[in-house]
C-alpha cells in the first residue's frame, strides 16, 4: 500500500470534522482577531508603528491564535479513546504524526488567511512594500510551529493539564522561530522584499527539518500508554 | 497454535499486573476471561493490543511475534474496549469508512455498507454517532473493531450498558465469528453471559491465571462456586 | 523487591569539591589579576563561565539520559534525566543573576539582549517547562517518556537557538577567540580551578540528587504495593 494513502486518511478525516464543527478554526481566527484587536489599542489606536514592531504584533496573534487549534486536534482523538484504535490500526506512529502535523498547518494557514489582511487593516498605514514575499517566512514558521506542536500537543493530552500544559511547553521551544520571524517579517514589511526575508529563511527552514525529524522519531513514545 | 503468550509479565511503578501468564488458543476458540478488578485483565487486553508494552514475556499470534512485526500483527486485530472508539461528529457510515480506509480497504463505503447491514444499522447510517442512543453506538463499536474481519477480536466488557437485545445480537456476532474460525479473547464480570458464548473459561486473579478450563468440561454452577471461592481466597 | 542502593557516604566528587571550591574562591579573589579596563567586577566571569559551561553539559546530559530512557525503559535513566535537568536549571539561573550583576556596571544595565545571554534564558525556559511537566504527570512511566521527549525535544532546539540568537547585537565580551586567548596565563589558570571545582560539585549534587530520585520511586512503589495489598 502507498504510504502517503494512511496520513491523506487521517488528514481527511479531521478536515471533513473540522469543516462540519468550525470549532478549531472559528476560535483561532476570533482569538487572533481580538489579541490584534488588543494590540492595536495598547500602541495607542491607529498610530503608525515601525515595521520591526508591526512584526512582532503580527507573530504574537498568530502564535497565540494557533495553540488553541493545536490543543483541539490532539485531545479530539482522546475523546472516546480513538487516538487506542488508530494505534491498534496497522497506522504506522510516523503516519500519524504526519497526518496531525498536516492539519495544524491547514488550521494555520486557514487562519492567516483572515489575520493577515485584518493586520494590514489595523497597522498597514505606515508599512511600506509588497506583502508576497511574506509568503514564504509564513510557510516555514507554520511549517515548525506544527511540527514541534503535534510533538508537543501529544505530550500535553497525556497529562492532566493539557490546555494549560501546552503553551507552557511549547513556547520556550519556539522563542528562536519568534525571533527569526520578527526579523524576516520586520524586513518584508519595511518594503525590504524578498531580500530581506531570504537571510533568515534557512534557519526557519532548518527548525521545520530538525522538529519534523525528532517530531517523527519522538512522537510514538508520547503517544503511547507506556 | 494460533495464540501463544509466554511468561509475560507488566509492572507499573513496583506494582506487579502480570506476574506471568502462559496461555495457548487454538484458532476458532473464544476465550472469556473472568477476575475481579485489579486482576490484569484489562492490562493483558491492552498487551495482547499493542497499546502496552509487556516488561517481560513474549506473545505470537497467527505466526506474528507482537514485538517484532506489530504492524503485521495490528492488520489482523480487531479491539472492542469500554470507549467507542468512534467519532461523535462524523455518521456512522462515515466512521466505518474512515476505519476501512486506513486498514487500506479497496472501497471502503461498500464495506462500510456491508457492515451496517450486518449490525442492522443500516436505516441510521448517515446519522452522527453523537446523535445514536447507546445500544447503536455499542453495535457500531463491534461493527468498526470488524472493518479489517480480523482473526483476532479482543474485547474489553461488551456487555456493560446493552440492554438484552443488543445483548444477544452480540452474542449471534460472536458465534457467527466461531463458525468463521476467528479467535477471540473476551474479558467480562458478567457470568451468564460469558458462559453462553465461551469455549474456553478462565480466570485471572491478582496478575496470574488461576484458572483455565474447555467450556464443554465444566458445568456451570460448578464453575460459579469455583468462580467465588476464588474471589474469597484473594 | 527492588532495592535501591545506598549512595556511598561521602563520594569522592563531594570532597573533590570541598577542596576545590574554597581553592577557587581564594585563586578569583587573590591570586588572578585585576582587569585593566573593567576592574574588580570582571572577577565575577570566573565564576560566570564555569556555571555556563556546567550548566550546558547538564542539559546534554539530560538529553542523553533521555534517550537512554526511552531505549533501554530503566527508570535509572530517569533519574539521571530528571537530575541533570534540576541541576541544569539552577545552574543556568545562576548563570543569568552572576550576568545580570556583571552587566549592571559594565553595560550600565540588569538585561541586555546579547546573544549569550539570550541563549541561556531560552534554555532556561525550556528545561523550567521540563519542571512543570513532570511536576504535572503521576504515573512514574508516563512522568519519565514524557519528560525524556522534553529533554531530547529541548537539546534539539540548541544550534537554533543559537543561530537566531546571534542575530541580537553582540556587546558580550569574547573571550575566546579561535585565533587567540584573549586572557593571562594567571587569568586562565584560575578559569580551570574555577571550571574544575563547579565540575566537581555538579558531580556531587547529581550522584545525591540521582539517589534521593531513586529512593522516592522505591518509596511510591512500596507504598503502591500496601495500597493493593490492603484493598
Amino acid at each position: 500500500m502507498n504510504a502517503l494513502r494512511p496520513v491523506w486518511v487521517v488528514f481527511a478525516k479531521d478536515v471533513r470534522i473540522e469543516l462540519r464543527r468550525r470549532e478549531s478554526l472559528a476560535s483561532m481566527a476570533f482569538f487572533g482577531a481580538l489579541v490584534l484587536v488588543i494590540l492595536s489599542l495598547a500602541v495607542g489606536g491607529g498610530r503608525r508603528v515601525a515595521p520591526e514592531t508591526g512584526a512582532g504584533i503580527l507573530w504574537v496573534a498568530v502564535l497565540f491564535a494557533s495553540v488553541l487549534g493545536l490543543g483541539r486536534v490532539f485531545a479530539r482523538e482522546k475523546e472516546d479513546g480513538c487516538v487506542s484504535a488508530l494505534l491498534v490500526s496497522p497506522l504506522s506512529p510516523g503516519a500519524l504524526f504526519a497526518a496531525k502535523a498536516l492539519v495544524n498547518f491547514a488550521l494555520m494557514a486557514a487562519a492567516e488567511v483572515v489575520l493577515v489582511p485584518l493586520f494590514y487593516v489595523l497597522f498597514g498605514r505606515g508599512l511600506a512594500g509588497n506583502p508576497l514575499p511574506l509568503l514564504p517566512v509564513i510557510v516555514l514558521v507554520n511549517g515548525g510551529f506544527s511540527a514541534a506542536g503535534t510533538l508537543l500537543s501529544a505530550v500535553a493530552a497525556g497529562t492532566r493539564r493539557n490546555e494549560v500544559l501546552l503553551p507552557i511547553l511549547l513556547y520556550p521551544l519556539l522563542l528562536p522561530v519568534i525571533v527569526l520571524a520578527v526579523r524576516a517579517t520586520g524586513g518584508v514589511l519595511a518594503g525590504g522584499g524578498l531580500a530581506a526575508a531570504a537571510e533568515h529563511l534557512s534557519t526557519l527552514a532548518a527548525f521545520c527539518v530538525i522538529y519534523a525529524a525528532a517530531g517523527a522519531l519522538l512522537f510514538p513514545f508520547a503517544v503511547r500508554e507506556g | 497454535m494460533f495464540l501463544q503468550v509466554e511468561s509475560l509479565r507488566k509492572s507499573y511503578g513496583g506494582v506487579e499486573a502480570l506476574q506471568g501468564v502462559d496461555l495457548q488458543l487454538e484458532k476458532g476458540e473464544l476465550l472469556c476471561l473472568f477476575g475481579p478488578n485489579g486482576a490484569g485483565k484489562s492490562t493483558l487486553l491492552k498487551i495482547l493490543a499493542t497499546l502496552l508494552a509487556p516488561t517481560s514475556g513474549t506473545v505470537r499470534a497467527a505466526g506474528f511475534d507482537l514485538e517484532e512485526h506489530p504492524e503485521a500483527y495490528r492488520a489482523r486485530l480487531g479491539v472492542v474496549s469500554h470507549q467507542s472508539f468512534l467519532y461523535a461528529d462524523l455518521t456512522a457510515r462515515e466512521n466505518l469508512a474512515f476505519y476501512a480506509a486506513l486498514y487500506g480497504m479497496d472501497d471502503p463505503d461498500g464495506r462500510a455498507d456491508d457492515l451496517l447491514e450486518r449490525v442492522d444499522l443500516a436505516h441510521r447510517a448517515d446519522a452522527p454517532v453523537s446523535a445514536l442512543s447507546r445500544g447503536m453506538q455499542q453495535r457500531l463499536t463491534i461493527a468498526r473493531a470488524l472493518v479489517n474481519d480480523p482473526d483476532l477480536l479482543l474485547l474489553d466488557e461488551p456487555f456493560t450498558g446493552l440492554d438484552e437485545h443488543a445483548a444477544a445480537r452480540l452474542r449471534d456476532q460472536l458465534r457467527l465469528l466461531h463458525d468463521r474460525d476467528r479467535t477471540v479473547v473476551l474479558v467480562t464480570h458478567n457470568l451468564r453471559r460469558g458462559l453462553e458464548s465461551a469455549t474456553r473459561l478462565g480466570i485471572l486473579s491478582r496478575g496470574r491465571l488461576v484458572y483455565l478450563e474447555d467450556r464443554d468440561r465444566v458445568d456451570p454452577a460448578a464453575f460459579e462456586a469455583e468462580y467465588f471461592r476464588l474471589l474469597e481466597v484473594r | 523487591m527492588t532495592l535501591v542502593p545506598k549512595p556511598r557516604e561521602f563520594p569522592v566528587s563531594a570532597a573533590a569539591a570541598a577542596v576545590l571550591l574554597p581553592v577557587a574562591v581564594g585563586l578569583v579573589f587573590f591570586y588572578a589579576p585585576v582587569e585593566r579596563t573593567m576592574g574588580v567586577v570582571q572577577k565575577i566571569f570566573y565564576v560566570h563561565l564555569a556555571l555556563a559551561l556546567t550548566a550546558f553539559w547538564s542539559f546534554g546530559v539530560s538529553a542523553v539520559a533521555g534517550i537512554g530512557y526511552l531505549v533501554r525503559r530503566d527508570p535509572l535513566w530517569d533519574a539521571r534525566s530528571a537530575t541533570a535537568v534540576e541541576l541544569g536549571v539552577v545552574l543556568t539561573t545562576l548563570v543569568l543573576v552572576t550576568g545580570s550583576l556583571w552587566g549592571r556596571p559594565i553595560w550600565n544595565t540588569w538585561w541586555t539582549w546579547d546573544p549569550r545571554l539570550t541563549t541561556s534564558l531560552i534554555l532556561w525556559f525550556i528545561y523550567a517547562a521540563c519542571l512543570i511537566l513532570r511536576a504535572s504527570v503521576d504515573d512514574p512511566t508516563r512522568r519519565a517518556t514524557f519528560s525524556a521527549v522534553m529533554a531530547i525535544a529541548g537539546f534539539v532546539d540548541v544550534p537554533i537557538v543559537f543561530l537566531s540568537a546571534r542575530l541580537m547585537r553582540s556587546i558580550h565580551p569574547t573571550v575566546i577567540r579561535s585565533d587567540s586567548v584573549g586572557l593571562e596565563p594567571a587569568m586562565i589558570a584560575t578559569l580551570v580551578v574555577c571550571l574544575a571545582a563547579v565540575f566537581a560539585l555538579w558531580l556531587a549534587l547529581f550522584r545525591v540528587r540521582c539517589g534521593l530520585h531513586r529512593q522516592e520511586a522505591a518509596l511510591d512503589a512500596v507504598d503502591a504495593r500496601l495500597d493493593r495489598a490492603g484493598a
